[in-house]
């Protein structure tokens, strides 16, 4: 830590920062956009004929994974007070 | 004899709390302002959410340090006045941009106090300089750039896959999913900056003698006191500075209001993980900003940028000048009657900088408006009442 900026850490951060904080507001767009597929939206008139449940159903996976996503960091900001009070340390928590 | 001691650390524990309420209203724009700007989130709820979910981050922070700007300044060297200076110029400049609508660091207004009062007290040596600008400076420059980067990958992308799908569809989804997105923001907040008043008030109650110097967590009652602070400042909501951060910078619509938040909360999560310490108001102006250009014909009002940047610089040595009056001052007059004479001077500015709000209020009514380049609204009175 003798120089003036980690380097090192901050391109760690640009990566992440890139797949996590840009890939998850894409992952839930495709999911709007496969569920718009899915409900026969897209592109101009609404047609009941062109339902495809099947993308409906991509799209709710879409929103469960940005929501576990989440979920991980909720723990994530709290693994510290998890770690302390429960004994289980998780997301690289450390015994203080 | 009351104990003049006890006086003045009664004083400085008032100081931090006030201190810790304006980081809250400061920073409610951080999480908050675009879920406000898109309808994610009626106002009102917006800050009562953000208020709860800071009360609860404050609650999670467990290892507190027991230094303020560690790295920064010769801690051997600080003192329970200096540390007081330092805060009422943090506070003051908090005060001063909110006033002006400005979204300013909490965090380097608090530094620059404490840099300000012990150049006053010490003089340069006792002012680490590398470490202001490997943890200070560097950091402000490159974290709205990083922030802003990823936004605007998020918002262009977010834009991409959605094309063709009716506004309306995409509005609904982005709306819900910006609740989330903001709701972690204020999370990370509250377990951030409740815990940087914590530090200060403990290290004051170590130098007093009342806890022990090997005690790693704070008496329950500072922990339970500082996250009410930062909530009820939360709740409050800077509705100025939320009005400029939602409206003032870029017309804003729900996906990119979903990026924007992503990418803050993505930034400071890694960065608290990787120990930067970077300030939250840095990060979420660089990624609202990201999100307007990544959009396709998005639009950036440079000018408000400018004007925000601009005090970003000015907040370091604004607030050291502050810290540094109020130590001469303290100092000067001594004891428990300087601390108190700069205690009720740093009441009156707040006072008067309150009055002058109140000539163009800003208010869950009217944050929404029309960005006509202004933070006031400026209504005239006769043009009809508001319903």
């Amino acid at each position: 830590m003798d120089g003036w900026l980690n380097v090192g850490a901050l391109v760690k951060v640009l990566v992440f920062g890139i797949v996590a904080g840009a890939g998850l507001p894409a992952l839930f767009a495709m999911g709007v956009r496969a569920q718009a597929v899915g409900a026969g939206t897209i592109g101009g008139q609404h047609l009941a004929g062109d339902r495809r449940p099947a993308l409906t159903a991509v799209g709710y996976l879409c929103f469960a994974l940005v929501g576990a996503a989440v979920v991980v960091g909720v723990l994530f900001v709290a693994r510290d007070f998890i770690g302390h009070h429960t004994g289980w340390y998780l997301l690289g928590a450390e015994e203080k | 004899m009351v104990n003049e001691s006890l006086l003045i650390l009664i004083l400085v524990v008032a100081t931090a709390l006030a201190f810790d309420f304006t980081n809250g209203f400061h920073d409610t724009g951080n999480a908050m302002a675009t879920s406000i700007a898109t309808g994610a989130l009626g106002p009102k709820t917006a800050v009562t959410l953000s208020a709860v979910l800071n009360l609860v981050g404050a609650f999670l922070s467990t290892a507190v340090a027991a230094t303020i700007a560690k790295g920064l300044v010769d801690a051997e060297l600080v003192s329970l006045e200096i540390v007081f200076a330092g805060l009422v110029g943090g506070i003051t400049w908090n005060l001063l941009t909110w006033l002006l609508g400005i979204p300013s660091s909490s965090s380097h207004a608090l530094i620059g106090g404490v840099i300000g009062a012990m150049l006053a007290a010490v003089g340069s040596s006792g002012v680490e300089w590398k470490g202001v600008v490997s943890n200070v400076v560097l950091p402000a420059v490159l974290s709205p750039v990083i922030a802003g980067l990823v936004a605007g990958i998020g918002t262009w992308s977010v834009y991409r896959s959605t094309r063709g799908v009716s506004a309306e569809r995409t509005d609904r989804g982005f709306r819900i999913g910006q609740i989330g997105s903001a709701s972690l923001v204020s999370l990370a907040h509250g377990t951030n900056d409740a815990q940087k008043t914590m530090g200060i008030i403990f290290l004051a109650l170590i130098s007093y003698g009342s806890v022990g110097a090997d005690e790693t967590l704070p008496p329950v009652w500072v922990i339970a006191s500082c996250a009410a602070a930062i909530a009820l400042g939360t709740y409050l909501g800077g509705w100025r500075i939320i009005r400029t951060l939602g409206k003032g910078l870029v017309e804003i619509r729900s996906p990119q209001g979903m990026a924007a938040e992503s990418s803050s909360a993505a930034i400071i999560l890694l960065a608290s993980h990787f120990g930067f310490s970077l300030s939250t108001t840095h990060v979420a102006t660089g990624s609202i900003l990201g999100s307007g250009l990544g959009k396709p014909g998005g639009e950036v009002r440079w000018r408000v940028a400018l004007r925000m940047a601009t005090a970003w610089v000015v907040t370091l040595p604004a607030a050291a000048l502050v810290g540094a009056v109020a130590y001469g001052v303290t100092a000067g007059v001594g004891g428990l009657a300087g601390v108190l004479v700069v205690f009720v001077a740093m009441i009156a500015v707040a006072v008067l900088i309150w009055l002058r709000s109140r000539a163009d209020v800003v208010s869950h009514d009217n944050v929404n408006d029309e960005w006509d380049g202004h933070v006031s609204t400026r209504r005239p009175a006769t043009a009809g009442a508001p319903s």
